[in-house]
């Protein structure tokens, strides 16, 4: 079929339906899903790999949907976003015709499920909030430190592959924020920490103790953005590889339902 | 002409002063005009320089906001405003634009136009300026068209479609007057359209002339597009180009090939694409061209200004244009006749190993995208992008800013549909290149590069050079700054609380100076205490 006769019949049918349609007009037509894998590639791969096997945000090749896996339910959280995620709405950004693309191209993997770790959940929460010495740093509901980011929901947003990278190497791909910042001061005192901003002309951050600098650069000796995590390496050798399991069984579990 | 005819035209030519008419005259001459801001370059040659020396290296660190207008409007404010006869002419995002009371920054009159919800847009809703002919003001809108205001009250006098949005068509450029037309470029080509350049009589909207960034059958160049895919070619013409009146040439820069980053549908060198072209003023014929980027695969527009400069180079005194491309080379071309005089890379590349005799890149193999990935450095948004440029006069040198830094290009074939991205896939950054940038000074003659102003991010703004031997300049975290333009040194910055992403401007106001800039959604005025 045309691609104009194909755009003109799907424009019918979704002006007459609406964001009614449970089932993306697109399916199998290779040219759409041409489309919409530039679209998705431009638009959402940042995030979720340029071969949607997920990043910071969760993989999408492999069939399986947080959201839910009919077509209505990607479509769904394409247009409207996931409040309290880096997810954003792209409804008022693109056509509705276009996120039925991306969808299209999102259908043409293999499902093959959501990868499950095999490890225990509560012994993994043990460890997070015991020998992991885990919470110290990172929040999961209201219990937990502030110095990290706050993993109440992170089993929504990584993959398996994602949380696994950050336990063992966390230097590799850093969260939006958290890189680090070195201070020299004039005095030759060295002050380091999470950086909350920096610029041309100065630097804010929190250190260890969450307590907050400020400095502007013609104060000090140096100011240097370091692009390290301050969370300690050294888990792949601290922890057994069955504790890591159980570990990342627990947070592949925290979706933001109430923390336990 | 009898008596009564030449006292008819004095008569008329001393209302239009005294309504503060803008002529061909004062456009020729705005370089001298401390008063006004008459065009998107400030002169026909684009050096956004003047010769203003009020606020100056020594007291700098003490102008303050005069005033701030905040337009309520959310967006990116790219533009350069217009100010002649105490009033100041502003366009902002989203087919916005305010006249402003030069005293106080009251709002004079206000424009607005709604944005179709069906246009297929890139790369937001920016603006990046008005024209200013007679008692006129013209504008691009984002959906592609061009229209008239009067200049006292806003209203339209004639609105005109350059192209159908529908099929990917947008616009943001600011249009350029010459010899009474009003020229303007579009863009489009991350959506497969056929770009082209467009002069339209300011008078009554007709078009002029056109010309068609990608040749079609028949035509000289077609010849370097494969197939039919010089119907998709793209090549847009989205930044303001600049204006030799001796020569009676436009020169315009032109964008990407498409699809963006997939050369196979393409073979060829693709022109115009990436190239600048001179055109003859009155009729829009091409007069010679000089392509950067041949079949271009990394979206490398060329679209920074073109700045005409007399300089000397190897010995030689000549009437160059200058281009800083977003290939991260830094060129001197011959403005009368296109020839390439030299190019220099500013920032980090890795795609070309020099250039041939004629200009044309040394490829280094294994820099095409592909579906894992090919690492190229610059990145995708150059090198030096788009943001206005500036030459002083004053110092010698040309500044511009760049984004520092690398991405890996993913290339994949996809099929052309109307009105949809049509890019060949995208890129992504490089985990732990923190995307960096600069503001450069270099001397134009040879490319030699005298100081660097490191940013901690890729740049957001444009410059601007005074007699005071300043250069403004902003950046993304919200920053407006002075730097001494003879070494770079930071003299002054204030925290807008926004992104600076406008080039500023200056202009005398009853008797004192003033710097304005966009900042955020705001326009700021700066002066010195009285």
């Amino acid at each position: 079929m045309r691609w104009w006769v194909l755009t003109l019949l799907v424009s019918l049918a979704v002006a007459a339906a609406g964001q009614e349609l449970e089932r993306s007009p697109f399916h199998g037509d290779e040219t759409s899903i041409g489309v919409g894998k530039a679209t998705f590639r431009l638009r959402c791969s940042a995030c979720h790999g340029i071969h949607a096997e997920g990043g910071k945000g969760p993989p999408l090749n492999r069939g399986d949907f947080a959201a839910g896996n009919r077509d209505v339910d990607i479509y769904r959280v394409i247009a409207r976003g996931v409040p309290g995620t880096e997810m954003p709405a792209y409804g008022s950004r693109s056509t509705e015709e276009n996120i039925w693309r991306i969808v299209a191209f999102l259908r043409t993997f293999e499902p093959v499920g959501e990868e499950r770790v095999d490890g225990d959940a509560e012994r993994g929460e043990a460890i997070f909030w015991g020998a992991g010495g885990c919470g110290g740093c990172h929040k999961v509901g209201r219990r937990g430190g502030s110095y990290g980011p706050d993993l109440t929901r992170i089993g929504r947003s990584r993959s398996v592959d994602h949380l696994r990278e950050a336990l063992l190497d966390p230097n590799e791909d850093l969260p939006a924020g958290y890189f680090m910042v070195k201070v020299v001061t004039r005095d030759g005192r060295t002050i380091s920490g999470i950086g909350s901003g920096i610029d041309d002309f100065s630097a804010q951050l929190r250190d260890a103790s969450g307590k907050l600098h400020s400095f502007l650069r013609e104060d000090v000796e140096s100011i240097e953005r370091e692009f390290t995590s301050a969370m300690p390496t050294g888990y792949g050798e601290s922890l057994s590889d069955q504790q890591q399991r159980d570990l990342l069984a627990y947070m592949q579990g925290l979706r933001g339902e109430e923390s336990r | 002409m009898n008596r009564q005819v030449w006292l008819a035209c004095i008569l008329l030519a001393c209302a239009a002063v005294a309504l503060g008419q803008v002529d061909a005259e004062a456009l020729a001459n705005s370089q001298q005009d401390d008063e006004s801001w008459l065009m998107y370059g400030r002169n026909y040659s684009a050096w956004r320089y003047s010769p203003l020396d009020e606020i100056d290296t020594g007291n700098v660190g003490r102008i303050a906001p005069a005033w701030i207008f905040q337009t309520g409007v959310s967006g990116k404010f790219q533009t350069t405003p217009l100010v002649r006869d105490g009033v100041m002419y502003v366009t902002g995002p989203s087919n916005h634009a305010w006249a402003l009371d030069l005293m106080t920054g009251r709002e004079l009159w206000h424009y607005s136009e709604p944005v179709p919800d069906d246009l297929p847009l890139c790369c937001g809703q920016p603006n990046r300026g008005f024209a200013i002919l007679g008692n006129r003001l013209f504008k691009v809108n984002m959906q592609a068209t061009l229209v008239a205001l009067d200049a006292a009250t806003g209203d339209v006098v004639w609105e005109v479609e350059s192209a159908d949005y529908r099929k990917g068509y947008s616009n943001t450029v600011a249009p350029l007057v010459v010899n009474g037309m009003v020229v303007v470029g579009i863009a489009g080509a991350e959506f497969g359209t056929r770009d082209f350049i467009d002069a339209y009589d300011a008078e009554t909207g007709e078009r002029r002339w056109r010309f068609r960034t990608v040749p079609g059958p028949g035509e000289p160049g077609n010849e370097t597009w494969g197939g039919d895919s010089w119907k998709r070619g793209g090549a847009s013409t989205w930044i303001t180009g600049s204006y030799d009146p001796e020569l009676n040439l436009i020169y315009w820069g032109t964008g990407n090939p498409g699809p963006d980053l997939d050369g196979a549908p393409r073979p060829g060198d693709n022109l115009y694409s990436d190239s600048m072209l001179a055109l003859d003023a009155d009729t829009g014929e091409l007069r010679w061209y000089f392509q950067f980027t041949p079949h271009d695969v990394h979206d490398w527009d060329a679209v920074a200004d073109p700045v005409l400069i007399d300089v000397e180079i190897d010995g030689q005194p000549r009437k160059a244009l200058v281009h800083a491309n977003r290939n991260g080379h830094f060129y001197a071309l011959d403005r009368a006749s296109g020839e390439f005089l030299f190019a220099r890379a500013y920032t980090e590349v890795n795609w070309a190993d020099g250039m041939t005799s004629a200009g044309r890149p040394i490829l280094i193999p294994g820099r095409t995208p592909t579906d894992e990935g090919t690492l190229t450095c610059p990145g995708m948004g150059g090198g030096h992008n788009w943001h206005a440029t500036s030459y002083s006069p004053q110092t010698g040198l040309y500044y511009f800013n760049s984004g520092d830094g690398c991405q890996i290009y993913h290339g994949a074939t996809q099929d052309f549909v109307e009105g949809e991205y049509y890019l060949g896939s995208a890129m992504e950054n490089v985990t732990g290149d923190p995307r960096e940038g600069s503001i450069l000074a270099v001397d134009p003659g040879t490319g030699d590069q005298r100081w660097r102003f490191a940013l901690v991010s890729p740049p957001s703004s444009g410059m601007l050079s005074t007699g005071g031997g300043l250069l403004f300049a902003g950046t993304q975290e919200g920053y407006f700054v002075a730097l001494d333009a003879t070494d770079g040194k930071p003299l002054w910055r204030l925290q807008t609380g926004g992104p600076v992403r406008a080039p500023a401007i200056t202009y005398r106001f009853e008797g004192r100076q003033y710097v304005t800039t966009a900042a955020g959604s705001a326009v700021i005025a700066f002066a010195l205490p009285r």
